[in-house]
């Protein structure tokens, strides 16, 4: 894979042929996936969801000593607004000194729509440099200077000669895609061109044995990818997990500051903890830096976690020492859990978010003794099918791709009625408003990776589940938008695959 | 003034048009746009508005066209009739208002036309265009206001001397708008008149589609909601009065002899109820008394709010509080006309106090405006500090309140780090609450 040399990465329609539209069974659709053939699939009714703006700014917002400028009307990125508040505690379990969230907008206007916002944005620009002096600056373009033709990169090539920050610009029009993670591609394609050196950096002046030690060091180091949803004590987890098979962590992209991507390249392996975030980015590392990686799974729940630690084991030969670990790890975990078992025992759950962590969670929820009765995912891609097709219990339960899509939801979790919800944020309200037990299927404070990930959640589901008072009240008064009728039709009716594409 | 904005707080006109629907009983926008508007729009409106919530069929449940590229290149049309049929079958609203996004502004979508058809069906569709380079959220207020004054109210040529309208305080951007309408109804009806405020507790579409026969039309706010009441003036009939909006005993007190005297109310009425609300008032801070003076909790204030907000805050802190706001800063986007209306304000505070009042939209200014407003030390062995000092604002400026040590509310839009409900700042009782926050912070922090 080589994007690097275009100035926006391709869409994931194009890319993966990745769908946000589909209901059937789990089966059916890692065997249409495997086919390639879910593109295209449409909604006659639809909700609104993220786009690769927003989704970008989930991402690019947790950067440190960075100012973003939202390139665009005013309303653009204003989603920001809500983190304000928030971020920069995050920011600060990386490094005290944090600033928090700083952004410009464009606030392009109607005279900028006839006129073209480029000059905005080259004030923009110097404001962040001469205000906050911080080390990047990343504009995100949103679809207004993209249809009227504004040569963002023009602006920034102008602008790098006379600003020390390193300028990022990320082109994730929302029009462009209706798969909301082509952001990913989007942050990561702009932190490729300018944030990680073009070349391996060579330091001379260096004695033989500290090359030595540098190249050993670089050995035994692995570049984890985070995702924005992951909470600190979950990368201390991972790091644990790989400290006991020696390893150091570089972890990246989230929170990290803008300079940690000088050292992406000082790693002797890429590791993912969610394939369909990170196929871009590694994949253009090892196109370009000949670094390897390992993509196939997230570690959540058992199976996973043990899988995810000897994928990397096998990689530096330790697969002994990481299955010592693991049997020591699973044998405590099996010991912690089992005075919950017989509270998750036969409870009807039913998942939704993200397509990897939907699928990594159905395993950890039946390992736990629940019976999983459907999911839904925010988009579906190939990654999921080798974790999906795998989980023989679920290959008839029902499997909803829908970005948000909340009506789906309310229909699936009426006519299913699980005792439990786990889901995405901004998903959860309309499970607790029917009454149903929730909780949170990531949170930017808790832990959910890895073994004690496991015990963790174990833990917060029997407290939630003790008391679900709050919702149940909910459910007696107050109402979901929808007409009764509509819970007496498929959940799945206005999904269109007329035009789907073979 | 830049012509960027750092960290704006404020949404695009689409955002405010969806922030008004939102806010009223039973109505569904129908967005047509691109498939992230909404979602960003539902995500600042229910973190950054005292933990509002997604409501009844905003946040995710927004029904949305999500146009994409192809539709942007073909036209969206199509797409919209679908969405709007498709939304009337499955979606439970009394209203639907579609409203538009930048993108098919552009190419040029007759959304308005497309509402047109089902709503010579009979069904209750609207449509404005709204697409976000129109301007900022209160632009939205505005077009959705307006719309509905022109084509869902219905015609009434014989008045109700005894029922008003008001409007003016704008839904969500007052994010303690629900609580400050009831306070404002409240007055209102001490007066001997019943209001309608759209928005307010137990008011439904029906109290909008009668608005008609309201024999005037109030306005608390001196740029926002006045368009729509010309609009209202224009078709309905209706005169309005532009109304301060009240916070503490000072300002209600003005109010309630403005709103008085344009309707003709008893002068003996009308300083019975201010006489009563203020009595109640000094009941309850004849309490703090002693705290007050044995603590010294008086402050220096800076006060970073909206154009409606910043003059009436101002005057209370100043004039009711006895406290000294030496810097306002008014963040919205105005017109000189309009700065001028605001500026005014400012001016003839009873207490004396004139703090320095600008216009400026970006937050980094902030400290920038009140280096200039309060020299800094230096290095001086005596120095007339900005101390004690107390910074009303948004979430935003919980920064700039650090970086003079003083103590911070956020009472102003984005609002992330509390949790409002019903709590309301207007009128007498809204100032005891205020200050029932205000104090409590203080004493808190001993």
């Amino acid at each position: 894979m080589d994007y690097i040399k275009e100035k926006a990465p391709p869409v994931r329609e194009e890319r993966l042929r990745a769908c946000n539209a589909y209901g059937g069974s789990c089966g059916n659709l890692v065997e249409k996936s495997k086919k390639g053939c879910l593109n295209g699939i449409k909604r006659k009714f639809s909700q609104t969801q993220g786009c690769q703006l927003n989704l970008s700014l989930a991402i690019i917002n947790t950067i440190r000593d960075a100012v973003v400028i939202v390139h665009g009307p005013v309303g653009c990125g204003g989603a920001s607004l809500a983190q304000a508040g928030v971020n920069k505690g995050f920011q600060k379990l990386r490094d005290s000194s944090a600033r928090g969230l700083l952004w410009v907008n464009t606030n392009m206007g109607e005279n900028e729509v006839v006129q073209g916002g480029e000059s905005r944005l080259r004030e923009a620009i110097l404001h962040a440099e001469k205000e906050f002096r911080p080390s990047a600056i990343i504009i995100v373009n949103s679809c207004v200077p993209a249809i009227i033709g504004d040569d963002i990169d023009g602006v920034v090539e102008q602008a790098q000669k006379e600003v020390k920050a390193k300028i990022v610009p990320v082109h994730c029009e929302g029009f462009k895609t209706k798969i909301m993670a082509s952001a990913y591609d989007a942050v990561y394609h702009g932190i490729l061109r300018n944030l990680v050196p073009h070349e391996k950096i060579v330091q001379d002046e260096k004695s033989e044995l500290e090359a030595l030690q540098e190249k050993y060091r670089t050995s035994r180091t692995v570049n984890v990818l985070n995702v924005s949803s992951m909470s600190r004590i979950d990368e201390y987890e991972l790091v644990r997990l790989l400290k006991a098979i020696d390893l150091e962590l570089n972890i990246l992209p989230c929170y990290a500051h803008p300079n940690d991507f000088q050292k992406a390249t000082e790693a002797a392996l890429n590791v993912s903890i969610c394939a369909t975030h990170d196929d871009y980015f590694v994949e253009h590392l090892k196109e370009k830096y000949d670094i390897p990686f390992i993509l196939r799974t997230i570690p959540i729940g058992v199976k996973y976690t043990n899988r995810w630690i000897l994928d990397i084991a096998k990689f530096f030969g330790a697969e002994e020492a990481a299955q010592r670990f693991i049997d020591q790890e699973v044998k405590q975990l099996e010991e912690a859990i089992a005075p919950f078992r017989d509270i998750f025992k036969g409870k009807r759950v039913l998942i939704g978010g993200g397509e990897i962590r939907v699928v990594a969670n159905a395993e950890l929820l039946h390992y736990l003794g629940f019976e999983i009765i459907g999911l839904r995912a925010y988009h579906y891609d190939q990654f999921a099918d080798e974790m999906l097709g795998e989980q023989d219990i679920i290959t008839q339960i029902p499997f909803n791709v829908a970005t948000g899509q909340p009506f789906e939801q309310a229909n699936l979790n009426h006519n299913l009625k699980p005792d439990l919800y786990v889901g995405h944020v901004n998903t959860n309200v309309w499970a607790a408003k029917q009454g149903i037990p929730v909780i949170p299927l990531f949170h930017q404070s808790q832990l959910f990776l890895g073994y004690t990930g496991i015990y963790e959640f174990a833990r917060r589901l029997a407290r939630i589940l003790r008391n679900p008072s709050f919702n149940r009240n909910l459910k007696d008064n107050v109402h979901l938008p929808y007409f009764e009728e509509w819970y007496d039709k498929d959940a799945f009716s206005y999904i269109d695959e007329s035009e789907l594409q073979a | 003034m830049s012509n960027f904005i750092d960290r704006p707080r404020y949404l695009c006109t689409m955002g405010g048009a969806v922030s008004t629907l939102k806010a009223l009983p039973r109505a569904i926008s129908i967005i047509h746009a691109a498939a992230g508007c909404g979602g960003n729009i539902g995500n600042a409106l229910n973190g950054a508005a005292g933990y509002l919530g997604s409501g009844y069929c905003a946040g995710l449940a927004l029904p949305s066209s999500n146009v994409y590229e192809r539709d942007i290149v073909f036209g969206g049309e199509e797409r919209l009739e679908e969405q709007i049929a498709s939304t009337l079958e499955i979606v439970d609203g009394d209203l639907y208002f579609v409203v538009t996004g930048c993108m098919v502004d552009i190419i040029g979508d007759d959304a308005v036309s497309v509402a047109r058809r089902f709503n010579q069906q009979g069904k209750p569709v609207f449509a404005a265009e709204t697409g976000g380079f129109k301007g900022n959220a209160y632009n939205g207020y505005d077009i959705v206001l307006s719309t509905l004054f022109r084509e869902f109210v219905e015609k009434k040529p014989v008045k109700n001397k005894k029922i008003v309208n008001l409007f003016g305080l704008v839904p969500i951007q007052d994010v303690f708008w629900k609580g400050n309408l009831n306070v404002l109804k409240d007055l209102i009806q001490k007066l001997g008149y019943k209001v309608n405020t759209f928005f307010g507790e137990g008011e439904t579409i029906e109290n909008l589609k009668q608005a008609g026969e309201a024999h005037f039309n109030i306005v608390v706010s001196d740029v926002y909601g006045v368009k729509s009441a010309k609009i209202f003036e224009e078709v309905h009939d209706v005169p309005y009065i532009v109304a301060n909006l009240p916070i503490g005993p000072a300002g209600t007190k003005e109010f309630l002899e403005t709103v008085g005297k344009a309707l003709g109310v008893d002068e003996l009425l009308v300083s019975n109820v201010i006489a009563e609300e203020k009595a109640r008032y000094y009941s309850y801070v004849e309490r703090l008394a002693d705290v007050y003076n044995d603590l010294d909790f008086q402050r220096y204030s800076v006060v970073v709010a909206d154009a409606n907000y910043a003059p009436a805050l101002t005057r209370f802190i100043a004039d009711d509080l006895g406290w000294l706001p030496e810097l306002v800063v008014i963040t919205d986007i105005l017109s000189e006309d309009e700065e001028k209306l605001v500026a005014e304000k400012f001016t003839a505070f009873s207490s004396g106090v004139t703090p320095k009042v600008v216009f400026d939209t970006d937050t980094s200014n902030v400290s920038k405006h009140f280096n200039k407003a309060w020299p800094r030390n230096n290095n001086n062995r005596y120095f007339n500090a900005f101390s004690p000092a107390f910074v009303f604002g948004s979430s935003l400026d919980r920064e700039f309140a650090d970086s003079l040590g003083a103590a911070h509310l956020s009472v102003s839009y984005p609002i992330s780090n509390r949790v409002v409900l019903d709590r309301a700042y207007l009128g007498y009782s809204g100032s005891l609450r205020l200050i029932e926050d205000v104090i409590g912070l203080l004493v808190g922090s001993r």
